[in-house]
């Protein structure tokens, strides 16, 4: 055991010097993971804000409490500037827009009943339409929600409909502005009424709508988020990195005549495989342990079943252990077992989702990729990680994996022999 | 069958090869080898390239299985038992060394693999590089070394568990004067400690500087095995006298050149003389042939 242990070390010890074996086992599937996913993710839910310039030429408690609550609305980046700035700005395309807010608007938001509305001039290129109808429309929700306050409060509102009786006075006469005066005037009275009921009741206030939150988990039933789909497809080629290195290393130690030495020395060909099994497989477990760990932190991946992911990550660390030690006979030079292990190894990863997602593929291909062990190491990450599979569903896809591992070594510690 | 003469090495027997074929396809790489290696001595083992040297080290240790005939390592069995390995040290010819490793870890390593832990680990490590000179270099990686320092590595590995019996294949290929000198010393030093080594190589001079006895072979078969004395007397012909007189040089092969010089000093003035005797060289080329090899 001791000498199957101290292979495995010097195995694992020598990948960790090589950089070529670090990249291609540690890095390039991190890359991988990382680019694709941020590819696959378009915007997403991180969406930037939406930078803007604010002129508050008003500057009263009305248009800088429109300002306050657009800043807190979390939809914009606002800088606060004069006109010939913001102007300037949103020609150089460092601010998205620009808005003003004219004198009077914080008077004229007051006037929920009657009169001017309040006014904003917004400032734009002509050629970005949908951002500026995005924008019109969160300035008028903010501007509803203005009126809502406004509303719901009896004393604000019955301030509001006294200023615009007032106003009404200053109006010449006519029959619209008599029916106008008089709804007011009812209005007026009820909310006087309403005043003077101490804490009033629900049904009484004014209130658009009533929304009742109750928290509902959602059944998931696709990834969260692209990286869900990444990260395996990174594990993959991490693992095949690991294949790869230590296949070759398997050569390399027999064409630089290490592997002689191993021979003559008193351990048996059954430890010096093990030996060199159990490095693989380590090196596999920590290629997977690193790129989920990195996963999970800054990517929000995470397995419906911690088990079950363990249960993958076995199955393809032996599937692929198996791999590589064909892939030590594949050829006798370094070159040769190299060119033939791509060579295997790049269609098979193809027509196995490491490239495109499994979802992607047409159909025909992913009929074809049944026969590549790496679909399957795919399909049992994606089990665990986002298809939330059953233990029942689990065991077709690490069945095939441990059966083509045990397979594949089978089959290369017999060539082994003949090498 | 090749008699064994009596050589420096003490009287028990280390190695037994008895009538070993080993056939690749239609090349015999070994044809009827037979030879008894004797306890601390240094048996050399000459041949021209494809004489089946190697072949016949790896048959030594266990690595290649006869096809017919027998390995024995004496009281202990087959060198395919690992137990029976373990008592046997191994300079393969190409340096068999991990470059990313330093030499302490590569020393470290195989010790593990010859069963040394604990505290033994270190203190064999120590001396195995003491004893090569590279004490000053053990925490630098291999593939900083120069030939003659891997060289010298790979001995040391092949003695860091303590053999009984060790081979070395070709240890001083591409080496350097002053590493080859090393070499040898240590190699001296190891039979003087009492281990038996097989030294295999190209260099006569190497052969006559350090083996006990020498094994020629060519086409798998062992053509000559004897001390040097004892093969330049059965193979090198008789030493041939010069003799330069009355103006004219007259060459003469003769068993006894001194009674030959005293019956030509009886007959005229002898103005100059010489004898020529065959080395080892001469022996091999004219056991192996000019024919070069491949």
């Amino acid at each position: 055991m001791l000498a199957i242990l101290a292979i495995a070390q010097k195995d694992l010890r020598i990948l960790f010097r090589l950089r070529s074996g670090i990249f291609f086992t540690f890095l390039w599937p991190l890359l991988v993971a990382i680019l694709f996913g941020v590819m696959f993710s378009g915007p997403g839910e991180g969406t930037a804000k939406t930078r803007i310039a604010v002129v508050d030429e008003d500057n009263t408690d009305g248009s800088r409490d429109f300002i306050a609550r657009l800043e807190k609305g979390g939809a914009f980046d606002i800088v606060r500037t004069g006109r010939e700035n913001a102007a300037l700005l949103v020609r150089q395309g460092k601010r998205s827009a620009a808005v003003v807010f004219l004198r009077g608007f914080g008077q004229a938001s007051q006037r929920v009943f009657y009169g001017e509305p309040p006014k904003v001039e917004l400032w734009m290129d002509p050629s970005r339409k949908a951002e500026s109808a995005m924008l019109e429309g969160l300035l008028f929700k903010q501007a509803a929600e203005g009126m809502q306050k406004i509303l719901s409060d009896p004393s604000a509102s019955g301030d509001a409909v006294q200023k615009a009786l007032k106003d009404l006075k200053a109006v010449p006469e006519s029959s619209e502005m008599a029916g106008v005066g008089q709804f007011l005037g009812e209005l007026s009275r009820f909310l006087e009424t309403r005043r003077s009921v101490q804490g009033g009741t629900a049904q009484a206030s004014w209130q658009p709508l009533a929304i009742e939150s109750k928290p509902v988990t959602v059944e998931q039933t696709g990834p969260r988020n692209a990286f869900d789909i990444t990260f395996p497809q990174g594990i993959l080629w991490g693992i095949i990195g690991c294949v790869m290195t230590f296949g070759i290393g398997i050569v390399s130690e027999r064409t630089q005549g290490t592997m002689v030495r191993l021979q003559i020395s008193p351990i048996t060909r059954r430890q010096l495989l093990a030996g060199k099994a159990l490095a693989c497989f380590s090196a596999i477990a920590l290629v997977q342990a690193g790129l989920f760990l990195v996963g999970r932190i800054f990517f929000k991946v995470h397995p419906s079943s911690w088990w079950l992911l363990a249960l993958a990550a076995v199955s393809a660390g032996v599937c692929f252990v198996g791999i590589m030690m064909l892939t030590a006979v594949l050829g006798k030079t370094e070159q040769a077992a190299a060119g033939a292990g791509w060579a295997i190894m790049m269609p098979l990863t193809m027509l196995g989702g490491g490239m495109i997602p499994l979802f992607l593929l047409p159909s025909w291909m992913a009929t074809i990729g049944n026969i590549s062990p790496m679909k399957w190491a795919i399909l049992a990450f994606e089990g665990a990680i986002w298809r939330a599979f059953s233990l029942q569903e689990m065991l077709l896809p690490c069945g095939i994996l441990v059966f083509v591992g045990i397979v594949c070594f089978s089959v290369g510690t017999r060539a082994f022999r003949s090498v | 069958m090749v008699p064994n003469s009596p050589g420096k090495g003490s009287i028990g027997k280390m190695l037994t090869l008895n009538n070993i074929y080993k056939r690749y396809g239609d090349i015999t790489a070994a044809a009827g080898v037979s030879l008894a290696l004797r306890r601390g001595e240094i048996f050399g083992l000459l041949g021209p390239n494809g004489a089946g040297k190697t072949t016949t080290v790896h048959l030594s240790v266990g690595l290649l299985q006869p096809d017919e005939g027998s390995v024995s390592i004496e009281g202990l069995g087959s060198p395919a038992l690992p137990s029976v390995r373990a008592r046997i040290g191994v300079a393969p010819q190409a340096v068999s060394l991990y470059e990313m490793l330093s030499g302490e870890e590569n020393l470290a390593f195989f010790g593990r693999m010859y069963g040394l832990s604990g505290r033994q680990l270190p203190m064999r490590i120590d001396l195995a590089l003491k004893f090569v000179g590279l004490t000053d270099r053990r925490r630098h990686a291999v593939r900083s070394y120069s030939g003659g320092m891997k060289r010298r590595l790979n001995l040391a590995a092949a003695i860091l568990h303590d053999p009984e019996l060790i081979l070395l294949d070709e240890p001083t290929v591409g080496v350097d004067p002053q590493s080859r000198n090393s070499i040898f010393e240590s190699i001296l030093d190891l039979q003087k400690q009492g281990r038996t080594i097989v030294y295999t190589t190209h260099y006569m001079e190497e052969a006559e500087r350090l083996c006990d006895r020498v094994g020629i072979m060519d086409h798998g078969k062992m053509l000559a095995l004897d001390t040097v004395p004892g093969l330049l007397a059965t193979h090198g012909g008789k030493p041939t006298l010069i003799v330069k007189t009355n103006g004219q040089e007259v060459r003469l092969e003769t068993e006894d050149p001194l009674a030959e010089l005293n019956r030509l000093a009886g007959l005229g003035p002898i103005e100059q003389f010489s004898v020529e005797r065959a080395n080892l060289e001469q022996v091999f080329l004219k056991l192996t042939g000019r024919t070069l090899r491949d």
